[in-house]
């Protein structure tokens, strides 16, 4: 019985296996037997043939030799383009010359601020002849007078017509070959690569220097609107991120309603600014905008703050001054004639921008101050010190010893400006020393002279003195910070009330603005801005006034990298004992202010007041700190 | 247990225990199983010798086969598939012979030819491509059909090798659907590719019988040689209205900016040749001139360079003389030297690319390969991908008219401008120019970016060489601006449970004068923070954010609570920093406002003998990180933090309880490429590093800790980011002999 009921239960597990086999073993000889159909979804792609490999070339080697039969024939079009209407072999020598063609009778505030920055360029020449591009002030609105063909038109061959005011005139004469600058070109007429796209000038708009942007935030805050739209009438309406729930493709039929929306007259403070090209009509507008601010809020927070960022570089650029606008057209067509020496895209694109870059100097970015980071390389590990000798004049031999002792030190070069004769004798040093025989100018000192091999130069008077740990250390910072002026005295810029004008001091406060060139390292470059891109009027006014010169440096300096020059620490006695402060011989001359207006007049000449202030100094990290003087590297720095 | 080792700090606390009781469970479970079985073992053989001796084979053999059967339709159940999963299955493999005919009767209409207006926002309907998350467009191919006319005369080759590949490349690659209705760009696959191997007209009416036509909006066709004798136009002839082209050889007269793409003529020679890159250094020739169906009045003009500059010009032209089977495509000749082609052309500095009949000339992508500038004399010549590439930085450009000057012009390029355009050169040979697939994909991408201008790969992205998007930083806070100081800055203090200790610090903090926030990052779980009315009274406000997990990363959020740039961290038990060195380090911040501004500073180091890095705290002359436990940084640096960080570190951290400071320094320094600021004099912290309990064991475990973090965080990051500085900052008169109320920071190193 129990044999039985185990031989039962053997069968019924023996029977359920069966199944258990027949049900899977169905399944998968059924998936055998019918090979599965594509799924409708599935991607098919593109065919692989059978034959791919018997497929012929689309181009057989025996057809390229055909191209010999026809003559080379430049192809023809309609309109002008660089190479055909642009004769550049007028520009040898001297690069771009510009001469402008003289008003006619009275003219507009905009027209005259323009003849003003081309006249203060370095392009302007007044000869037509010696000129290599020749600037039509074209159709002035204001006055409704149009201007008639000019003497050297000449088909309009190497002219630039500047129009600021679109087809306000009737077109008295044919433009020819003319290029063409002006704001809002339309696409049909505007010529890629020969004609210019200008911003609109505002009656307005300041002759030079410019507000700076707007922005004093490197990212939005939370809870400012994110969109603001242009409407009629100069106003703005605003939308928050919360009001975007229209689909891309699908219409949105509802009303914002006014609880999303606000209307502000003057520019509201939101992240972005829908501009619309054409003249906007509120309504079907504003969803259009919801549909962009769908696109918007995709956009990651590390695009958003580089785009806010470059829209107030291009704008302190650029933008902000008549000056920056023509100068920048008159750069953007030296580049068309530099060709390969033009600026690379990168100094066009990150500050300070290609108006302070000079692609004279280099069309490498890695020879600037400034693209280390974005080329990934580093500052020289050298230097080379310039020292002025000026009158009375002893040659320094302490401090060339003292500077020759630096291990980072390359080469020195004596700038002899004085009637003395030049000593025979100098010292025996380890690294070159080149003698160079001065104009007696004070300008001289920031000539970007071509046997400085090095990107950093210590600028020093014969009378400043310094020792080689001081050298060294300030050596080190300058490489962090190879844009900036490392120096060891300071002067401090100030709002006088009393006078209504900016005055400076040499006297310690707790703030600095300026360091003296005197005692310097600066990078090379800052000799060749100097030097060719400063207007000589301003050279002049430093040659006259010789303090001015160091005001001078340190408003090209702040004025390119918008940040103020860094400090190092400097031997407290000889402070007292002999101050290096410019033309001041005696061994206690008080620091003095002397012409005051040079400050005034340089700020003007800027268009505003380039320097900041600093409340630091940078010292050795062990400076003064309660530890064994055995372990710091830079002791002799704290000798009383 | 390990938990024992974990600093008792007030942050971190012991809440490590969990994983080696996971394991032991895991044992639990597995010996239950084990049992289980055994018991079974047990039973089973009793039960089977008590049977009959012929019943008992009779059932084994059974039971056998059943169970193999079981077996083996187990196996077959998941073994993988091979045969139906493979993509053959889904691809079909076809001849090309065997594709549909299509008959073109002779009055079929015909596109209107190409309008020169077209613009993307005019002719192309950007609404069919929608709004959609990947910001792809979504590309389809027609399929392969044979063109015949009523006289059953084909029309064109039916496809090329090239267009075939072309194809092949844009269905695998994301922009390809299959969906006809989806699709924003169609792409025919009718070939041409070379207008000389096409019936134009009935090429044109083949285009125009297309399911979704449209007077051929969306649609985009590949050519590589437009034109035909005698008069070579510079793009395709082939009546396309409103077509997008991809051309090779546009003039300035035909490209329609924004609208076209221009292409480069590829070179079959770029899969033949394998010519490896040339490092920089002098080559033998200055100028070389290869190409061999130039018009005789260049090669004229050539020769008298070659005459004028002697050794280091070369001109090169067809070999006259060579004897069979030698391939002549590969020999270039001069005089009676054989050179063998593309190789010499390693060998210039400088490569003329003239043009043609055609000014596409497929010698362009032969030089970019061998690393030689090109110097492209071809008037109104539009360069491939010029859209996005900058050819400024590849190649020269030189009117012909000027091309006698060709010698002092390229003499007059330096010699570092001159490597990095070889280097350039070959760049984009290895991007955009050296297969197929690279020119399809390339003009793909230049059509998207155009659809989804917000999502766009930028100029850096196309025309930087990998080498420089290694090496370079870009800063995100590159704009040089000094904060206003009326901003003022938000203190961050995360705390645990040291509440007398937190009231001091935020008594501390509060009288510091720029100061407009503080908020407590209350980070315990399991108990509330103090009621309201204990918190101490300060001017300015004050709020507490509870948090869901006791984790190191809650420091770094970017709370929406933090409305100004500057955000100070502090630890709850930094009680030492007077007002004044606050202040200071919140100015030096300002004139610094993208980089870690701390006080206690520390350094890395590279141990020579462990051969790894090593962490050190001592009083060194240098320095590369600071702690936050008391720093100033910008916002952003959280979200990078929280968002952004690389690699698992942030799990990392919040596991080990211990180093979000050191992986704070690092992407800082990674992401800007600068340096950390440290203000003020050393002063002694009271557990600056959080090691509350005394001894030098504890010490050696908390710096072995550090250490591993540093080598974890540098493998994790590729690089080590961290950069080393000599300097700190101080207050301009900082123990100038200066009396001391004149200063502005008089109490900086006290305590």
């Amino acid at each position: 019985m129990q044999s039985w009921r185990r031989r039962k239960s053997l069968w019924l597990a023996l029977s359920a296996s069966w199944l258990l086999l027949v049900l899977l073993g169905g399944f998968s000889l059924l998936r055998l037997a019918l090979p599965p159909r594509p799924q409708p979804g599935a991607s098919q792609g593109w065919p692989r043939w059978l034959d791919a490999e018997l497929l012929q070339s689309f181009s057989q080697p025996r057809e390229l030799p055909e191209d010999t039969a026809s003559p080379p024939q430049a192809p023809h079009g309609g309109s002008c383009n660089w190479e055909a209407c642009f004769d550049t072999s007028k520009c040898r020598g001297d690069g771009l010359k510009v001469f402008v063609y003289p008003a006619v009778g009275p003219i507009s505030e905009t027209h005259r601020r323009i003849l003003a920055s081309i006249e203060g360029s370095r392009f302007h020449t007044f000869s037509p002849a010696g000129a290599c591009l020749l600037l039509l002030l074209s159709l002035d609105a204001q006055t409704g007078e149009c201007s008639s063909m000019p003497l050297q038109w000449n088909r309009g061959r190497n002219h630039l017509v500047l129009r600021l005011y679109p087809a306000a005139c009737p077109r008295t004469f044919q433009l020819g070959q003319a290029m063409v600058a002006e704001a809002s070109p339309t696409v049909d007429s505007f010529r890629p690569g020969f004609d210019v796209a200008l911003p609109f000038l505002p009656e307005a708009h300041p002759l030079r220097g410019g507000a700076p942007g707007q922005l004093r935030q490197h990212s939005p805050q939370p809870g400012v609107a994110l969109l603001a739209l242009e409407e009629e009438r100069g106003g703005w309406r605003t939308a928050d991120t919360g009001s975007s729930a229209c689909p891309w493709d699908g219409r949105c039929e509802q009303d914002p309603g006014p609880g999303q929306t606000q209307h502000q007259e003057t520019l509201p403070n939101a992240t972005f600014c829908l501009i619309s090209g054409h003249r906007p009509e509120a309504a079907s507008r504003f969803l259009q905008a919801l549909q962009v601010l769908a696109a918007l809020q995709e956009m990651s927070p590390a695009r958003v703050l580089a785009l806010r960022q470059q829209t107030q570089f291009l704008w302190d650029a650029y933008f902000s001054s008549v000056e920056k606008v023509i100068h920048t057209t008159l750069e953007v067509i030296q580049d068309r004639i530099f060709g390969t020496s033009a600026h690379p895209s990168l100094l066009w694109n990150s500050p300070p921008g290609a108006l302070l870059a000079l692609s004279t100097f280099s069309t490498s970015p890695q020879d600037f101050p400034f693209y280390h980071l974005q080329q990934g390389s580093r500052p020289e590990g050298r230097f080379s010190a310039l020292i002025w000798v000026a009158p009375p004049g002893q040659p320094p031999l302490k401090l060339i010893q003292a500077v020759a002792g630096s291990q980072h030190c390359a080469q020195i070069l004596v700038l002899w400006s004085n009637e003395r004769p030049l000593p025979s004798r100098w010292p025996e040093t380890a690294v070159p020393l080149t003698v160079i025989d001065g104009h007696r100018k004070v300008s001289d000192r920031f000539y970007p002279y071509s046997t400085i091999r090095t990107d950093a130069i210590l600028s020093l008077d014969a009378r400043s003195s310094l020792s080689t740990s001081e050298v060294d250390f300030a050596f080190l910072v300058w490489q962090s910070f190879p844009e900036r002026m490392v120096g060891f005295l300071t002067l401090s810029h100030f709002w006088d009330e009393a006078h209504g004008g900016w005055g400076y001091t040499a006297e310690r406060t707790n703030e600095f603005s300026m360091v003296l060139t005197t005692a310097a390292f600066y990078h090379r470059y800052y000799h060749t801005l100097f030097t060719h891109s400063l207007p000589k009027a301003l050279r002049t006014l430093a040659d006259e006034a010789p303090t001015c010169v160091d005001v001078l440096m340190n408003f090209i300096v702040a004025a390119v990298t918008k940040l103020p020059p860094i400090k190092v620490p400097y031997g407290k006695q000889r402070q007292e004992a002999a101050p290096l402060a410019p033309g001041g011989p005696g061994p206690r001359s008080k620091p003095q202010a002397p012409a005051p207006d040079c400050i005034n007049q340089l700020a003007a000449a800027f268009g505003h007041m380039p320097l900041l202030s600093s409340c630091l100094r940078l010292d050795p990290v062990l400076f003064k700190d309660p530890v064994s003087v055995q372990r710091k590297k830079y002791r002799s720095l704290e000798k009383p | 247990m390990s938990c024992a080792s974990v600093p008792g700090g007030g942050l971190r606390h012991p809440l490590r225990c969990r994983k080696p009781w996971d394991e032991e469970c895991e044992e639990e479970a597995v010996c239950v199983i084990m049992c289980a079985s055994v018991k079974y073992n047990i039973r089973g053989p009793a039960l089977i010798p008590r049977m009959k001796t012929k019943h008992r084979i009779y059932y084994i053999t059974l039971f056998s086969i059943v169970l193999l059967g079981l077996i083996a339709t187990g196996m077959f159940q998941f073994w993988p598939h091979s045969i139906e999963s493979s993509n053959d299955w889904n691809v079909e493999k076809r001849s090309v012979r065997d594709v549909p005919v299509v008959r073109l009767p002779a009055d079929s209409p015909i596109p209107e030819r190409g309008d020169l207006s077209c613009r993307m926002h005019t002719c192309f309907d950007v609404y069919r491509c929608g709004f959609n998350p990947k910001n792809k467009i979504k590309v389809y191919i027609y399929a392969l059909k044979k063109y015949v006319d009523d006289f059953g005369v084909s029309v064109s080759n039916t496809i090329s090798r090239e267009y075939n590949e072309l194809l092949m490349a844009i269905s695998d690659s994301d922009y390809y659907t299959d969906d006809i209705n989806r699709a924003c760009l169609f792409v025919p696959s009718i070939d041409v590719l070379n207008q000389n191997t096409l019936r134009i007209k009935e090429t044109a009416q083949a285009l125009a019988q297309l399911s979704r036509w449209d007077r051929g909006s969306n649609h985009l066709l590949f050519n590589m040689l437009p034109g035909g004798p005698p008069d070579y136009n510079t793009a395709l002839d082939v009546p396309r209205d409103r077509a997008l082209l991809a051309g090779g050889g546009f003039s300035t007269w035909t490209y329609r900016q924004g609208y076209d793409v221009s292409i480069p003529v590829y070179s079959p020679l770029s899969a033949e040749v394998d010519l490896p890159e040339k490092g920089p250094g002098p080559r033998q020739y200055f100028l070389l001139s290869s190409q061999v169906g130039l018009h005789p009045e260049y090669r004229e003009d050539l020769e008298a360079l070659q005459v004028k500059h002697g050794e280091s010009v070369l001109v090169l032209d067809k070999c006259t003389n060579l004897s069979e089977g030698v391939l002549s495509v590969r020999k270039r000749c001069h005089k009676h030297q054989v050179f063998d082609y593309p190789q010499v052309l390693q060998e210039a500095t400088f490569c003329v690319v003239l043009r043609g009949a055609r000014l596409g000339q497929a010698v362009l992508s032969d030089v970019l390969q061998a690393g030689c500038v090109p110097v492209v004399i071809a008037d109104s010549y539009i360069l491939p991908f010029s859209e996005v590439l900058d050819w400024k930085r590849a190649s020269v450009v030189v009117p012909e008219e000027k091309m006698s000057d060709v010698y002092s012009i390229l003499q007059s390029i330096p010699q570092r401008q001159i490597e990095e355009m070889q280097r350039q050169a070959r760049w984009f040979w290895e991007a955009y120019f050296q297969s197929i697939k690279a020119i399809a994909l390339a003009t793909l991408q230049i059509i998207n970016d155009r659809i989804y201008p917000y999502a766009a790969i930028s100029y850096e992205e196309w025309n930087d060489p990998p080498v420089v998007k290694w090496g370079s930083v870009s800063n995100p806070l590159f704009l040089p601006l000094i904060p206003p100081q009326s901003q003022g800055f938000t203190a961050i203090v995360l705390t645990y449970d040291r509440v007398e200790s937190l009231f001091r610090v935020i008594t501390e903090v509060s009288k510091v004068p720029s100061l407009s926030k503080l908020l407590v990052v209350w980070n315990n779980q399991n108990k509330n923070p103090p009621e309201d009315s204990l918190w101490p009274k300060i001017r300015v406000p004050l709020k507490v954010v509870r948090t869901a997990e006791n984790k190191l990363s809650n420091r770094f959020f970017p709370y929406d609570e933090i409305e100004t740039e500057a955000v100070l961290a502090i630890d709850d038990d930094i009680i030492m920093l007077t007002s004044d060195e606050l202040q200071f380090g919140y100015e030096v911040w300002r004139e610094f406002p993208d980089r870690l501004v701390g006080y206690p500073g520390r350094l890395h180091l590279w141990d020579h003998e462990m051969n790894k890095w090593k962490y050190e705290s001592e009083w060194t002359n240098e320095v590369s990180m600071v702690l936050t436990g008391a720093a100033f940084y910008h916002k952003y640096f959280n979200y990078l933090y929280t968002y952004k960080m690389p690699g698992d570190i942030k799990n990392w951290v919040d596991a080990h309880m211990n180093c979000e400071d050191i992986a704070m320094n690092f992407l800082v320094a990674n992401v800007t490429g600068k340096a950390v600021i440290k203000v003020t004099p050393r002063k002694k912290f009271k557990c600056p590093e959080c090691t509350a309990i005394d001894g030098l064991s504890l010490d050696q475990t908390h710096m072995v800790e550090r250490s591993e973090c540093i080598n974890k965080f540098a493998s994790v990051f590729g690089t080590m980011p961290l950069k080393v500085v000599e300097h700190r900052a101080d207050p301009v008169l900082y123990k100038d002999d200066f009396p001391e109320k004149l200063k502005s920071f008089p109490n900086i190193g006290s305590l």
